[in-house]
C-alpha cells in the first residue's frame, strides 16, 4: 500500500512564496510589460510575504521546543525540515536577497525586458538554496542545490554584451556541474555504504552500528566535502571564484556569493556535524586541513591583486577557510554567526563595488578607489568599516564571528589550526589595508560617483550591522545559539 | 568624574570624523587648531581625572562602559589606575604640543586638514590602547594604533621610500603582532577571560611556570614589534619619511612605548616567568647597545635620533625585563619629554634648512636659530644623562636596580653603562654638527627662527626635560609611590639602598656621560676635514655603524627576496592568479581583454577542473589509505 505524504504547507510556504512570485514576475511580464517598478514590487512583497512566513516558523519551532516535540518540525515524510537551523539559514539567505535585489536594482532595471528575468532567477536561486537547508534528505538536498546553482549560473551571465560575463557564466557553470557530479556521486556513495539518504537516519545508523569496511562511506564522504567545498569556494576547489566575481555583474555578484556560501555551508554543517557527527575522527582532520589551505591561499594571493572584486573573491575564499575552522570547532552557533556577519559584509562591499565602479562593469580597479576618501568621505568611511569588519577588527561584527570559531576550535583541540588562522587574519589585515589607504592617501580629482539611493541603504545597512553587531552582538549571538539543528 | 573618562578617548575621536568629513571646507590653518583643541582638552580632562591619583590614597577603578562580551571578559571598559593616568597625561601632553608644533610645520601642505584627521585619530587609538580595561581592548588599540600610524608614516605617499617605509613598518609590525595575537590566545585558553582583574589576580594559580613562559615570550614578539626591538626594529628608521611631528608623536613619544607599556601592564604574568623577563632584559640591552653604535655614524639628524630612540627603548626594555617596572616607565616618561623635544628641534632645523637633513650640510645654526639650538641643547644633556636633567635620574634608576639584581644582570649593567657613554657621545655629536662650526650650507639657503607656534612647544618640552626627572629622584620617590597601585602583584626591583651606593652608582654613569659627551664636543669642535680624518680612523667599523650593520641587505636576502619569489610561484605558477595580468599591471590588462576571453575559454576551465579534482582526489586518498 502506497501512504500519501503528508503534507506541512508551513514548513516549504517561504519556498512556496517566493516561486510563486518568480512566476507571477515572468507571466506579468510577458502578460502586461509594466515598468521595472513594478516587477519590483512584486518581487519585494514576496520577499515580504517569505519573510513573514519564516517568522511563522520560527514561531512554530518554539512551540514544538516548549512542548518537547521535535517530531513536528519533520516534514514531507522525512524530507524537509524545519529546525531552528533552517529557520536561521532562510532568514539569513532572505536577508542577503533583499539586500542583493536592492543593490542590484539600477543594473536589473537597466537590463530593460530581461530585467524581469533577473528577478525570478533571483527568487529561484534563493528558493533552491533555501530548500538546501532544510533539507533531511540529500536528494533532497542535492535538488536544492541545483536548482539555485543553475539560477545562479544564469545570472552570472546576464551581461550578454560584455565577453567576461558569458565567460563567468560558462565557467562557473563547467566548473560547478562537475562539483555537483562529485556531490551527488558522494551521496550516491554514502547510500551504498548506509542504506540511508536521511540525516537524521544516516546519524541514526552510525549511532547503532559500527560499520566494518567502510571505504565506500569514506570515498562518499571525501566526494561530498569536494563538492560542497566548491560551493563555498574553499580552496583548492576556489579557482572559478576570483574569475566569476569579476566577470558576473558587479550588481549581482554580492549576492551569488552570499546566498553560494550560506546554503554551501549550512549543507556542510548538516551533513558533516549531523549526518557524520559519529564519524568525526575521519573527516575533521580533512576539513580542518581545507580551512588551513583556505586560509592561507585566500589571504596571501588577495595580496597581490590588483582588482577589488578578486581580492574580495580571495577574501572569500580565506573566509570560506575560517567557517571551516567553526565547522572543526563543530558549534553551529559560530558557523551560522559567522555566516550572517559576512554575508552582510560582504553585499555592502559589493554594493560599495557597484557605486565606484558601476554595476554592470568587468573591472574594479584599486585605482578607481584613489582619493574616495577626498570625493566621498561617507561611501569611504562605509567601505573602511567594512573592510575592518571583515579583517576583523573588535569592536566589529567580524571580530566576535571569529573569535567564536577560533576558540571552538581550540577547545575541539585543533590548537594548530587557529595558530593558522590567527597568521591569516594577520595576514588578511594587509590587503584590507590596501584599499583603505589607497581611498585615503591618494588623490584624483574625478567626481564623485552619483549613488543610487537604493544602493545607499545597503552600504548603510551594512556598516550599521557591523558596528552594532560587533558591539551589542548578544542578540544576534543568542538567535544563533538556539538555532539548532535537530 | 571617571563616569566621564571616555571622553579622553571621544574628544580626538570626534576630531577626526569631524575632520574627516568637515576638513576640506575647515582648510588651514583651522583644522589644525580644531584637533589640537581636541587634543588639549583630553588631556586638561585627564589630568583633572588623575589629581585624585596624583594627591594619594585613591583607588584604581575599571568604568564599564558597555557589557560587550562578559562572558569572555571583553567589555568595554577602561581602567583608571596609576599607570594609565600616567600614559594617558603622557600621551595628550606630549601630543598637544606636537599638534600645536605640526600647525606651523605641515603650513603650505595640500592636505594640511588630512594630515590632522590621522592625527587625532592615532591619538584616540594610543588613548584606546593605554586605557583598555581588558586585553580585547588592548588589542583593539593595537591594531588601530598600527593602522593610523601607516596613514601617517605614509603621509607622503608620493614619495616612493614614504610609501615603502609604510609598508615596511606595517609588514615587521605584523610579525610582532602574531606573536601577540597568539599570546592572547594562550591568555584565553588559560584563564577563560580577557579582563585584567580576572587574569593578574589568579596569573600564579592558573599559569604554570611553562606556559606563563610562552605567553611572556610571546608577548615581548608583539613588544618588539611595536618598540622597535632586536630584531624587529628595522622598520622605525625607515618610518623617518614621515613628517617630523609624526616622528616626534610616533617613533619618539607614544606608540614605541606601547611595547613596554604592554609588559608593565602584563607585569603579574612576567613575574612568574623569570626566564622571560630575563629575555626582555637581554633583548634590552642588547637593542640599546646595537642601535647606539649605529647612531653614532649616521649623518641624517633623524636617523641619529632614530636610532637614539630604538637605543633608548632597549634601556626600558631593560628594566621592565629586570622588574625594575617603575624606572622602566619613569624613563618612558622623560624620554617622551626629551625625545619629542629632540625631534621637534629637528624638525624646526629642517624646516629651516629647506628639507635638508644631512648635518654634514649644516653646521654654524646656533646664530640663526638660537630658541631651536638652546632648547634641543637641554634635550641632548638630558638624553646624556647630565644631572640634574630628567634622563640622569630616570637612567641612573635603570642602572641602579639592573646593577642590585646581580648575576646576568650584572652583565647588563656594564652594556647599560657603555651605550650611556656613547649616547653621550653621539648626542654631542649631533648637537655640534648642526648648531657650531663654520656653516656648510650653500648660499642660498637662508635659515630662520620658526614661528612661536613651534618654539613655543619647545620651549615646554625642554622645561620639562629640566625638571620631569625631579618626579622621582633616589631622594624623594614621588613617581614610585604614584605607580606602586598598579604593580600590586609584583615584587619591583629597586636602586642599592644608602647614599653611598647611590653616590657611587651615579658617579659612574656621570664620569660615563661627560667622557662620552667631552670627547664627542672636542671631536666635531673643529675644522670639517678634522672630524672626517676622525671618523675615517674607526674604518672599516665607522662604514658598518653608517649602514646600519648592513642589516637591512641581510633581511632583504634572507627573508624578502625568497618570500617574494614565493609569492610570485604562487600566483604565478600554482594559483593563475595572473590570467588576467592583474598583478602586472590593469591597465595593459584591459587592453589585452578580448583576446584574453578566448584563451580563458578554452584552456583555463580545464585546468581549474584538474586543479579540483587534484584535491579530490588527495582527500579520497587520505581517506582510504590513511585509515
Amino acid at each position: 500500500m502506497i501512504t500519501p505524504p503528508e503534507v506541512s504547507w508551513i514548513a516549504i510556504a517561504p519556498d512556496l512564496i517566493l516561486a510563486l512570485g518568480a512566476a507571477v514576475v515572468l507571466l506579468v511580464e510577458v502578460q502586461w510589460k509594466p515598468a521595472a517598478r513594478v516587477l519590483g514590487l512584486v518581487t519585494a512583497f514576496s520577499l515580504v510575504l517569505a519573510v513573514g512566513a519564516t517568522l511563522l516558523q520560527k514561531l512554530a519551532v518554539e512551540d514544538a521546543m516548549l512542548a518537547a516535540d521535535p517530531e513536528r518540525l519533520v516534514a514531507f515524510s522525512g524530507m524537509i525540515l524545519m529546525d531552528g537551523f533552517a529557520v536561521f539559514s532562510r532568514f539569513a539567505l532572505l536577508g542577503a536577497t533583499v539586500l542583493g535585489v536592492l543593490t542590484g536594482w539600477r543594473y536589473i532595471e537597466g537590463l530593460g525586458r530581461r530585467g524581469a528575468e533577473a528577478l525570478a532567477l533571483i527568487m529561484l536561486a534563493t528558493v533552491g538554496f533555501s530548500i538546501m537547508v532544510a533539507s533531511n534528505n540529500l536528494v533532497m538536498m542535492f535538488l536544492g542545490l541545483e536548482v539555485g546553482s543553475i539560477a545562479l549560473y544564469v545570472l552570472a551571465g546576464m551581461s550578454r554584451e560584455r565577453p567576461e560575463s558569458d565567460e563567468a557564466a560558462i565557467k562557473y557553470f563547467l566548473l560547478g556541474s562537475f562539483a555537483s557530479a562529485f556531490f551527488v556521486y558522494g551521496v550516491a556513495l554514502i547510500y551504498a555504504g548506509t542504506g540511508k539518504l536521511a540525516i537524521l537516519d544516516i546519524r541514526a545508523f552510525f549511532d547503532q552500528f559500527i560499520v566494518t569496511s567502510p571505504t565506500v562511506i569514506y570515498i562518499g564522504i571525501g566526494l561530498v566535502i569536494a563538492g560542497l567545498g566548491f560551493k563555498v569556494s574553499a580552496a583548492p576547489f576556489h579557482s572559478w571564484a576570483p574569475d566569476v566575481y569579476q566577470g558576473a555583474p558587479a550588481g549581482v555578484v554580492g549576492y551569488m556569493a552570499a546566498v553560494a556560501k550560506i546554503a554551501g555551508f549550512a549543507a556542510m554543517a548538516r551533513i558533516l556535524l549531523t549526518a557524520l557527527g559519529d564519524l568525526d575522527s575521519i573527516w575533521l582532520p580533512i576539513v580542518a586541513a581545507l580551512a588551513a589551505l583556505s586560509m592561507f591561499v585566500g589571504s596571501t594571493l588577495a595580496l597581490v591583486q590588483g582588482d577589488v572584486r578578486r581580492m574580495l573573491a580571495y577574501s572569500g575564499v580565506a573566509h570560506a577557510g575560517f567557517i571551516m575552522t567553526g565547522v572543526v570547532g563543530g558549534e553551529t552557533q559560530g558557523i551560522l554567526f559567522y555566516l550572517a556577519v559576512y554575508a552582510v559584509q560582504l553585499l555592502g562591499a559589493f554594493a560599495v563595488v557597484v557605486a565606484v565602479s558601476g554595476a554592470s562593469g568587468a573591472r574594479s580597479s584599486i585605482d578607481d578607489y584613489r582619493g574616495l576618501a577626498r570625493r566621498s568621505p561617507g561611501l569611504a568611511g562605509s567601505f573602511t568599516v567594512l573592510l575592518l569588519g571583515m579583517a576583523g577588527l573588535p569592536l566589529t561584527s567580524g571580530f566576535i564571528a571569529k573569535f567564536g570559531v577560533f576558540t571552538d576550535a581550540w577547545n575541539s583541540g585543533y590548537e594548530w589550526l587557529v595558530v593558522v588562522a590567527v597568521l591569516a587574519s594577520v595576514i588578511a589585515f594587509a590587503f584590507y589595508l590596501r584599499i583603505i589607504v589607497a581611498m585615503y592617501m591618494d588623490e584624483a580629482e574625478e567626481e564623485a560617483p552619483a549613488l543610487v539611493p537604493t544602493v545607499r541603504w545597503v552600504v548603510g545597512l551594512a556598516v550599521v550591522a557591523t558596528i552594532a553587531w560587533g558591539i551589542f552582538p548578544g542578540s544576534l549571538l543568542d538567535l544563533a545559539a538556539n538555532a539548532l539543528a535537530l | 568624574m571617571t563616569d566621564f573618562l571616555w571622553l579622553i578617548i571621544a574628544l580626538p575621536l570626534a576630531g577626526a570624523v569631524l575632520l574627516h568629513f568637515l576638513g576640506r571646507f575647515v582648510g588651514e590653518p583651522l583644522s589644525g587648531w580644531l584637533a589640537s583643541l581636541a587634543s588639549t582638552s583630553a588631556f586638561v580632562f585627564a589630568l583633572v581625572a588623575a589629581w585624585p591619583f596624583i594627591q594619594g590614597g585613591e583607588h584604581s577603578t575599571t568604568v564599564l562602559l558597555w557589557e560587550w562580551m562578559p562572558a569572555i571578559g571583553a567589555n568595554l571598559e577602561l581602567l583608571w589606575d596609576p599607570l594609565a593616568a600616567l600614559m594617558v597625561l603622557v600621551v595628550t601632553g606630549v601630543g598637544s604640543l606636537i599638534h600645536f608644533f605640526a600647525i606651523g610645520y605641515m603650513h603650505g601642505d595640500d592636505r594640511f586638514d588630512r594630515f590632522f584627521t590621522s592625527l587625532n585619530l592615532f591619538m584616540a587609538s594610543m588613548l584606546t590602547l593605554v586605557l583598555a580595561g581588558n586585553y580585547a581592548m588592548l588589542f583593539l588599540g593595537w591594531e588601530l594604533v598600527g593602522l593610523s600610524s601607516y596613514l601617517l608614516i605614509g603621509f607622503w605617499f608620493t614619495r616612493p621610500s614614504a610609501a615603502a617605509a609604510a609598508k615596511k613598518a606595517f609588514v615587521v609590525n605584523r610579525i610582532g603582532d602574531f606573536g601577540f595575537m597568539i599570546a592572547l590566545m594562550l591568555v584565553f585558553a588559560s584563564f577563560g577571560t580577557l579582563s585584567y582583574a580576572g587574569i593578574f589576580e589568579r596569573a600564579d594559580e592558573v599559569l604554570g611556570v611553562g606556559m606563563a613562559t610562552a605567553i611572556g615570550l610571546l608577548m615581548l614578539v608583539g613588544a618588539a614589534g611595536k618598540s622597535a626591538q632586536v630584531p624587529l626594529y628595522v622598520w622605525l628608521p625607515d618610518a623617518m619619511e614621515g613628517p617630523t611631528p609624526v616622528s616626534a608623536l610616533i617613533h619618539a613619544a607614544t606608540m614605541v612605548t606601547a611595547g613596554v607599556y604592554l609588559i608593565a601592564r602584563s607585569s603579574a604574568i612576567f613575574e612568574i616567568a623569570p626566564i622571560a623577563s630575563t629575555t626582555v632584559a637581554t633583548v634590552g640591552a642588547i637593542t640599546a647597545l646595537w642601535a647606539a653604535t649605529i647612531a653614532l655614524a649616521q649623518r641624517d639628524i633623524k636617523k641619529v635620533l632614530a636610532y637614539s630612540t630604538i637605543s633608548q627603548l632597549g634601556y626600558m626594555f631593560l628594566a621592565v625585563g629586570a622588574g625594575a617596572y617603575v624606572a622602566g616607565v619613569f624613563h618612558l616618561m622623560t624620554h617622551a619629554f626629551f625625545k619629542a623635544l629632540l625631534f621637534l628641534g629637528a624638525g624646526s632645523v629642517i624646516h629651516a634648512m629647506s628639507d635638508e637633513q644631512d648635518m654634514h650640510k649644516m653646521g654654524g645654526l646656533l646664530k640663526k636659530m638660537p630658541t631651536t639650538a638652546i632648547t634641543m641643547g637641554v634635550g641632548t644633556l638630558a638624553i646624556a644623562g647630565i644631572p640634574p636633567l630628567a634622563g640622569f635620574w630616570s637612567k641612573d634608576e635603570i642602572l641602579g636596580s639592573v646593577f642590585a639584581r646581580g648575576g646576568w644582570f650584572s652583565a647588563l649593567w656594564i652594556v647599560g653603562l657603555v651605550t650611556a657613554l656613547i649616547t653621550a657621545f653621539y648626542m654631542a655629536r649631533q648637537w655640534v654638527l648642526v648648531f657650531l662650526g663654520e656653516p656648510r650650507w650653500s648660499q642660498d639657503t637662508s635659515p630662520h627662527e620658526a614661528p612661536r607656534v613651534m618654539t613655543i612647544p619647545l620651549i615646554i618640552l625642554a622645561g620639562l626635560s629640566v625638571v620631569g626627572g625631579l618626579l622621582n629622584t633616589p631622594f624623594a620617590l614621588r613617581l614610585e609611590r604614584f605607580l606602586e597601585p598598579s604593580f600590586e602583584y609584583v615584587t619591583l626591583q629597586n636602586p642599592p639602598e644608602g647614599l653611598a651606593m647611590f653616590a657611587v652608582l651615579a658617579g659612574l654613569s656621570v664620569m660615563a656621560s661627560l667622557v662620552g659627551g667631552g670627547f664627542g664636543y672636542v671631536s666635531y669642535n673643529r675644522p670639517k676635514q678634522r672630524w672626517l680624518d676622525f671618523e675615517d680612523g674607526f674604518e672599516p667599523l665607522w662604514g658598518t655603524w653608517e649602514q646600519a650593520y648592513r642589516v637591512d641587505d641581510l633581511y632583504g636576502a634572507a627573508i624578502v627576496a625568497p618570500g617574494k619569489k614565493a609569492a610570485e610561484v604562487a600566483a604565478f605558477g600554482v594559483d593563475l592568479a595572473i590570467i588576467d595580468g592583474a598583478v602586472n599591471g590593469v591597465g595593459s590588462a584591459v587592453r589585452r581583454l578580448g583576446e584574453l576571453a578566448r584563451s580563458l575559454q578554452t584552456g583555463y576551465v580545464r585546468n581549474y577542473g584538474v586543479l579540483f579534482l587534484g584535491g579530490a582526489l588527495v582527500i579520497v586518498i587520505w581517506l582510504v589509505v590513511g585509515r
